[in-house]
């Protein structure tokens, strides 16, 4: 069972610079051949000033930016053997280009736990992180909810 | 403060009605290599998605895919729809794993259109689904579009 105490705590900032190369290795992976993704010259011809940031390409900045990520979602107090993904929201609030450097912090915003079968009870925790560019200006609030077997 | 711009779309505000129909999406079956490559790109290396001892030993039927691959999947027909710098909002529900050979469908709908920070935009629901019909995620987005002049 996670540790109500902790609702409300950030984690210490992590910062990530926006790479070209990562947006492609992403939009490939996933199948998307769009031109827009796999080089500079491709998305301006496209009108975009750089190559746009993938729809989903806010995961890749938690997990490569913070390695400490998997730690801190355990020191809640939840068993990280079965987590299970439950929700996942962006909110862009501004635009993020390649040579960006975003830094991301990460709060446990709410959670509860819920009684199952045979004394076993289920821990359901929203994290957030809020991101800001080099400019100090917030661009990109990132919202999961994280199911954990107790 | 540098305001989200407008998208390079061919899309306008003007020509989008509630009720619309997004261009579904219907995706390559799902395979070991791309849940390698997929987790190589995205930096989740849960072992869940690439190792099939693993998931047999969880008795779920071998390696699974990751939950935020089909929402890219999703994320692939908005961007195709909209344009990516269009996008405002998405998020989505994980209803249930998705498993190697399965053929994701993504498909949404239109459900809204107004106007909110200046900007023109649309509300639309979303879901991606495999060869059955299992429903793998739900979600919603926000868009932005230019009007026509």
């Amino acid at each position: 069972m996670f540790d109500k105490s902790k609702i409300g705590q950030s984690f210490p900032p992590f910062t990530i610079e926006v790479e070209r190369g990562k947006i492609r290795e992403l939009a490939l992976a996933i199948g998307d051949d769009n031109p827009i993704y796999q080089s500079r010259e491709a998305a301006q011809a496209a009108g975009y000033p750089d190559v746009p940031l993938f729809p989903t390409a806010p995961t890749m900045l938690v997990f490569w930016g913070n390695e400490k990520m998997v730690g801190q979602i355990a020191s809640l107090g939840i068993n990280l053997a079965g987590v299970l993904h439950g929700e996942e929201k962006y909110e862009y609030l501004a635009p993020i280009y390649p040579g960006d450097v975003l830094t991301g912090v990460m709060t446990l915003v709410d959670g509860k736990t819920r009684q199952g079968q045979g004394g076993s009870s289920i821990d359901i925790l929203t994290v957030e992180i809020r991101y800001t560019n080099q400019h100090g200006q917030p661009v990109l609030n990132a919202r999961e909810v994280i199911i954990a077997r107790s | 403060m540098t305001t989200n711009a407008q998208t390079p779309t061919k899309l306008y505000y003007e020509d989008v009605q509630v009720g619309d129909e997004i261009p579904k999406l219907v995706k390559s079956p799902v395979s070991h290599l791309q849940l390698v490559r997929y987790a190589g790109a995205s930096g989740d290396f849960n072992p869940l998605h690439t190792d099939p001892k693993i998931g047999e030993m969880l008795g779920i039927g071998g390696i699974i895919a990751h939950g935020m691959l089909i929402m890219g999947f999703v994320g692939q027909m908005l961007s195709d729809y909209v344009g990516p710098t269009a996008v405002r909002e998405f998020g989505v529900r994980f209803k249930s794993m998705t498993h190697l050979d399965d053929v994701i469908t993504c498909t949404g709908t239109i459900t809204e259109k107004y106007e909110a920070n200046g900007e023109a935009r649309v509300a639309g629901k979303v879901q991606a689904a495999d060869q059955t019909g299992d429903v793998k995620v739900t979600g919603t987005f926000v868009a932005a579009l230019p009007r026509r002049a």
